[in-house]
């Protein structure tokens, strides 16, 4: 099975280093559990017309180390929700990176990114060849190869399809893994 | 060329002769944690029966959940978490650890930081079991993983080894050091590595200095933080050590992906600024800013050497008029050994609020702060709201300086108060 290639717009760029991604909702919306509310709340301090932008399949762009602190889930199922098929950052800090490949959302670590990109530039991730098409610009760079087990888990929509897979795979084999 | 205790420990793990930084391998943990808590345990007994048709779990020796969060309840909807917690550890034949104190510094006292072993937990600060050799790794909700099968799918980390020279001066301890490498190394510095401490003044750290270290390795990007086990650390947990296992060791021409020296000797306190656990800045440049409250506690901090630094900072005095310093010691053998100690009644006696040991304060459960508040805080993140309003700020910094500061009800160098 393959995943399907991500294409769409750079919806937004997040120049700071160390984003807290915690901040895309505001700290008071952390325990939001409606996502109505939640979507509502998003990006309210970067851009208030987001929402209205934003087309499904639009990727976001972060700087390095981003998702750092503590970070919590509700800020990218909102930006899931409007539409956000995927972030594309500088690199990324681990706590965020699992939890949101867990999520089966699909997270890029692309060296030289803040460069390549400009706001609502359009953009292809080919998987395949692990390169980074700027359409708007007509460039390429490479991206860094996600380990495989990351990788299998965003083909299978995340964590839990991933287990069920392997688990009734071994299951069926007789194997404890 | 040889290999890194992390290689060792998960080739063992694996079931492999060796393993190398980058290889992708499925392991085994020897040990699986959780504390309970909504959204994480609660989910995973779930799953476990619906999607993997797992009624009793297999090994149930390998377990390890901790009752530390909510406690004690203020709602009748967190009592039934807990309720939920110890009706399946209790089915399954697991082992629960309920006001014990915080599981991280509990894990130790039972025997899971057992000198090789590979642990993991959905919370990152379980990497303070590498104090005692132990790899521990949060792997937040992938725990599943450790509870629906066998093994885990990990890539083996690369290491960054960090090697710790000179003495610490009086009124410098493990936060400051810790908060230096972030500040000289960088918050990315470690990311997606191990952070390896070791050199002549890791061995000559107390074991508490080296569980507040190894326990905010997150902040620095790591997975986790370990060290080398000498004789302290060793005859502290192979007697309590769960599993039999011969500790390891980094080889002598291992391969690390950076090394630095660090050293200690002219470290001054540090203070961390908020919103950010990157922000470290020099103490003296915050001198005298107004604070209104005052934690002394965490999985990080909380040990009897801070509690002995405090009480030695408080002794005979009292805290400022308004000033509300909240002391909660990491776990409740702590708490006992202050008590024989002495150091609660200096404490108590000093104005300090002294409760039993709880991770309810470290993020505004408890004691939460309204907005325009300030803190001191030896708790593990500075991050906004984090211990009440988003307009609430923590100042991170060691255990002295909260002290100093409850006396002052201004941020304080501690050094005049201690007799040297």
């Amino acid at each position: 099975m393959t995943l399907k290639n991500l294409h769409g717009r750079v919806a937004f760029i997040f120049e700071e280093i160390d984003f807290d991604v915690d901040q895309i909702v505001g700290v008071t919306n952390m325990k939001t559990t409606d996502i109505v509310e939640l979507t509502k709340a998003a990006m309210q301090s970067y851009d208030k017309d987001f929402a209205k932008d934003v087309r499904p399949g639009d990727l976001i762009i972060g700087n390095h180390n981003f998702g750092y602190g503590h970070p919590h889930y509700p800020p990218m199922k909102a930006m899931r929700h409007l539409g956000i098929s995927g972030v594309i950052a500088e690199s990324f800090s681990p706590g965020y990176w699992r939890g949101e490949i867990s999520m089966g959302f699909p997270q890029i670590p692309c060296p030289g990114i803040l460069n390549f990109v400009s706001r609502w530039d359009e953009i292809e991730v080919d998987w395949e060849s692990s390169l980074l098409h700027n359409l708007t610009q007509g460039t390429k760079i490479s991206f860094e190869p996600l380990p495989h087990a990351d990788f299998a888990m965003l083909q299978a929509g995340g964590l839990e399809n991933y287990l069920k897979k392997r688990f009734y795979k071994s299951t069926a084999i007789g194997e404890k893994s | 060329m040889g290999y890194t205790i992390t290689e060792k420990i998960l080739a063992r793990a694996a079931g492999l002769a060796t393993a190398k930084a980058g290889d992708e391998i499925m392991a085994k943990p020897d040990f699986v944690l959780a504390y309970d808590f909504p959204g994480y345990t609660d989910v995973i007994f779930k799953q476990l029966k619906d999607d993997f048709g797992i009624e009793q779990i297999a090994e149930p020796e390998r377990f390890g959940i901790f009752i530390d969060h909510m406690v004690p309840a203020t709602s009748a909807k967190e009592e039934e978490l807990h309720i939920g917690t110890r009706d399946w550890c209790s089915k399954n034949n697991v082992a629960l650890y309920e006001r014990k104190g915080i599981g991280h510094q509990v894990a130790s006292e039972v025997g899971f930081a057992t000198p090789g072993a590979f642990v993991v937990h959905f919370d990152g600060h379980i990497s303070q079991l590498g104090t005692f050799g132990t790899l521990a790794m949060g792997i937040r909700r992938n725990v599943l993983e450790a509870f629906a099968m066998e093994r885990v799918a990990i890539k083996v980390p690369q290491t960054t080894r960090v090697d710790l020279v000179g003495t610490l001066q009086p009124g410098v301890m493990a936060r400051d050091v810790f908060h230096h490498l972030v500040r000289v190394l960088g918050s990315a510095s470690c990311r997606f590595q191990v952070l390896e401490i070791g050199g002549p003044a890791a061995s000559a750290l107390s074991t508490d200095s080296l569980q507040t270290i190894t326990g905010l390795a997150m902040f620095t990007g790591a997975l986790t933080a370990i060290v080398n086990p000498d004789a302290p650390r060793l005859e502290y947990a192979l007697p309590r050590a769960r599993k039999q296992l011969e500790p390891v060791s980094s080889d002598e021409d291992a391969h690390y992906a950076a090394r630095h020296t660090i050293d200690l000797t002219s470290l001054e306190p540090i203070i961390v600024i908020p919103p950010s656990p990157a922000n470290t800045r020099d103490l003296k440049d915050y001198l005298g800013l107004d604070v209104q409250t005052g934690y002394l506690g965490s999985c990080v901090s909380g040990r009897l050497e801070d509690l002995r630094m405090a009480a030695q900072v408080l002794e005979g005095k009292k805290i400022a008029p308004g000033f509300a310093l909240h002391v909660v010691p990491t776990s409740q053998a702590i708490m006992a050994e202050a008590a024989r100690e002495g150091l609660l009644a200096t404490l108590v006696e000093a104005g300090a609020f002294v409760s039993s040991s709880s991770c309810d304060y470290c993020f505004g459960r408890i004691a939460t702060m309204a907005a325009g508040q300030r803190a001191v805080s030896t708790g593990t993140l500075n991050v906004r709201g984090r211990m009440g309003s988003p307009d609430s700020e923590i100042f991170l910094c060691n255990a002295a300086v909260v002290a100093a500061s409850a006396l002052e009800g201004k941020i304080t160098d501690p050094r005049p108060y201690l007799k040297v």
